[in-house]
């Protein structure tokens, strides 16, 4: 080997492995995908407006993305350092607390499954018309949505390659028409710059949670940037650049889409959205835009939908594999088709519950609309911003046993300023649930979701406990992932599966 | 070499990843090379090659083996000297290296055989499929009709057992195996597949895992 002693040749090992690092860009489109701009800014956006009565959402945005990107610069932080960066309950489980970190793991699978199955509902209850509307069909908004789960289904259980270019492709055209029908939105005849929606004063008002918790909505899926923190260029850069970036691209594309929306639809824009539901986005543009943009915006809003849910489908399922393979889950999760290596029990599992949910739905003659989609989207997005709050403390946690590396701002000054801004946003959202739904303070709704977050974290701490007295090295894995070699797997379950408690 | 032969690890692991009836890969591309890939470092311990300790390869002696796959990955393991994890060699290994070198191999042995497919958009789809429908399920007979017996499997034929659960391909050629006989496999795995194996198997189980946590699976 003295031949290549003088100078070393190019590493074929390095090269082949570098080859498909991740840019910024990549990383942003990741993102951004999971955040579908259309399901919020034309679903979620108007339906709020109907069911809160507030107009400030532009406003609670950006206020959502400065305190998001103040939690990010411990997130991505701690994620250069930890295994299976991306889940929240990874950061917990190892800032906070395994028990914890179960709990979490548990009320993130609820949160995004709520986030799901919200879209199934929207997505039925917003074609309906459409088909109307196009083809002159009468079908009811679950029949649609049962079409739309069936079709996510399988395609989640099959794992389609394709999946990516056609969620990129789709990201691409319906940032274009989120953008276009907001300019067209401001030379329509009855635009009138209005303050409301940015009026910095609602975000101390009354009801200031339910626009916050409305907003987060929006920003979900970000978190996932941290997914690409081992096959990004730059670990130090590439992630913390896409994850800002990310952050301020939605603030501004959402924000800017319900500024000129809300001014462009009159006075009485509450009113408008009650009546008009999701068409108010295409209604205010559609003067100055015609017919056919109208159509292809809502042939994108529909797709855009089915997108976004077949991304959750499939965030949910390699979730669901990952805790399958830690032992959080049954063994079951962590397996997947050979063939394909699609995470199918964690896909069969939550098609079964969107299944359940549409059928209970349709049955009860509840709402799609605002009581699917927009109950469960908010919902979801409190869920979430519990977990962010509680990761912004475990950020705080394992800085503080583990200060090597980052500087004061990255380990401590931003997680705890990002702390305190967080908890006073959930003390908001919680306290603003009634807002948030429209319903009477105390009625069922404004409990039940609080409610089912509490009990699955509870539930969360003890099955971890369990498993500390009766698996240690199960309960030692917490929190690593299913790339960790402590994770189980059919090979790893088998040695287990004989095996008397000799083995740590 | 006589179709009852015991064939090198990787050979034996490729033509259990194959359908016994169509010749079909029963893995997926990722997830196959992800398994050639430990299936041919394994073969470079049963040399006597190198051993695996904490996670890293160290090579313990550099002559060459007898076999050309075998001695491939050595070579570039001793070119590479500062890379010595081992879930980095399974992950370059198995970008194609690993599963290209084990085709030839069997195709040499008259095995495999090259067919040609026509893509969906007119591209052609080259694979290598078991000449022999017999050939592609025999290693995991012969594993069964052992377990069956109540006999012990040899150690490259427990790395086999190891690799099979590791990459999910039990699901097709596990799924008779009676609880009885299960347990006695399994029993067997625990007890009898020495640690260095054991880590390399651990090792590729976590890169499937990873594989598909990250949609490359």
């Amino acid at each position: 080997m003295s031949a290549t002693a003088t100078k070393p040749p190019q590493s074929q090992l390095s090269t082949a492995l570098a080859r498909d690092r991740l840019g910024v860009a990549a990383v942003v489109f990741f993102v951004m995908s999971a955040a579908a701009p259309l399901t919020v800014v034309a679903g979620v956006v108007p339906t709020g407006l109907a069911v809160t009565e507030l107009t400030s959402i532009s406003i609670a945005f950006v206020a959502v993305a400065v305190v998001l990107a103040i939690f990010a610069v411990g997130y991505v932080a701690m994620a250069r350092h930890i295994a299976n960066a991306g889940a929240f309950y990874a950061y917990i489980s190892q800032g906070i607390g395994r028990p914890l970190g179960v709990g979490a793991s548990w009320v993130a699978l609820l949160a995004y499954n709520m986030f799901q199955i919200a879209a199934y509902g929207g997505f039925g209850a917003i074609a309906s018309p459409l088909f109307d509307k196009w083809f002159g069909l009468d079908i009811q908004w679950w029949i649609l949505a049962l079409v739309v789960w069936a079709l996510t289904a399988v395609l989640g259980v099959r794992d389609v390659a394709v999946n990516g270019k056609v969620l990129a492709t789709l990201l691409v055209a319906e940032i274009i028409v989120v953008f276009a029908f907001s300019i067209a939105d401001l030379f329509s005849p009855n635009f009138q710059a209005s303050s409301a929606p940015v009026d910095v004063s609602s975000l101390v008002g009354p009801g200031a949670g339910a626009l916050l918790a409305m907003a987060i909505t929006g920003f979900v899926g970000f978190e996932q940037s941290v997914v690409f923190s081992e096959e990004s260029r730059d670990p130090r850069r590439t992630v913390p650049r896409a994850t800002y970036i990310a952050i301020a691209l939605i603030a501004v594309l959402y924000g800017f889409a319900a500024w000129s929306m809300i001014s462009a639809a009159g006075p009485d824009v509450v009113g408008r959205a009650g009546q008009e539901g999701p068409d108010l986005f295409f209604n205010v543009a559609s003067d100055q835009l015609g017919g056919r943009a109208v159509d292809l915006g809502y042939a994108l809003f529909l797709t855009s939908l089915i997108a976004a849910m077949i991304s959750f489908h499939n965030i949910i399922a390699r979730y669901m594999f990952s805790l399958g393979r830690e032992g959080v889950l049954p063994r079951a999760f962590g397996r997947t088709v050979p063939g394909t290596g699609a995470p199918k029990n964690g896909s069969l599992i939550q098609s079964a519950l969107g299944l359940t949910v549409i059928v209970v739905y349709a049955v009860a003659g509840w709402d799609p609309l605002v009581n699917l989609f927009f109950w469960g989207g908010s919902g979801g997005g409190i869920g979430v911003l519990l977990l962010i709050t509680l990761t912004s403390i475990a950020v705080i946690g394992y800085f503080v046993r583990h200060p090597e590396g980052e500087d004061f701002w990255h380990r401590l000054g931003a997680p705890v300023l990002g702390t305190v801004l967080l908890l006073i946003m959930s003390y908001l959202a919680l306290s603003n649930i009634a807002t948030l739904f429209g319903v009477d303070p105390g009625s069922k709704p404004t409990w039940v979701v609080p409610l089912a977050f509490a009990v699955l974290l509870v539930a969360g701490v003890i099955w971890a406990l369990i498993l500390r007295g009766s698996r240690p090295q199960v309960y030692a894995g917490i929190g690593l992932g299913a790339r960790s070699a402590t994770s189980t797997g059919g090979f790893s379950a088998a040695l287990a599966s004989t095996e008397p408690k000799d083995h740590q | 070499m006589t179709a009852s032969a015991q064939l090198p690890l990787a050979d034996d692991l490729f033509l259990t990843a194959h359908d016994s009836v169509k010749g079909k890969c029963l893995l997926s591309p990722a997830t196959l090379g992800l398994g050639m890939a430990a299936a041919l470092i394994g073969e470079l311990v049963l040399w006597r090659r190198l051993d695996i300790v904490d996670g890293k390869i160290q090579i313990i002696d550099d002559r060459p083996t007898g076999d050309p796959a075998a001695n491939a990955v050595l070579d570039q393991l001793l070119r590479e000297g500062h890379h010595r994890a081992v879930r980095d060699w399974i992950s370059f290994l198995a970008t194609g290296v690993a599963t290209d070198l084990v085709e030839r191999r069997l195709a040499r042995a008259a095995l495999v055989q090259r067919q040609e497919k026509r893509g969906l958009f007119g591209s052609n789809k080259v694979s290598f499929v078991p000449s022999d429908s017999m050939i592609a399920g025999w290693p995991a007979t012969r594993i069964r009709t052992f377990v069956g017996r109540g006999e012990y499997l040899d150690i490259p034929d427990l790395v086999l057992t190891g690799l099979i659960l590791a990459t999910g391909l039990d699901q097709h050629v596990f799924l008779t195996l009676d609880v009885r006989d299960r347990t006695a496999l399994f029993e067997q795995l625990r007890r009898r597949l020495p640690a260095m194996l054991l880590e390399l198997v651990g090792q590729a189980e976590a890169a499937v895992g990873d594989a598909v946590m990250a949609r490359r699976a």
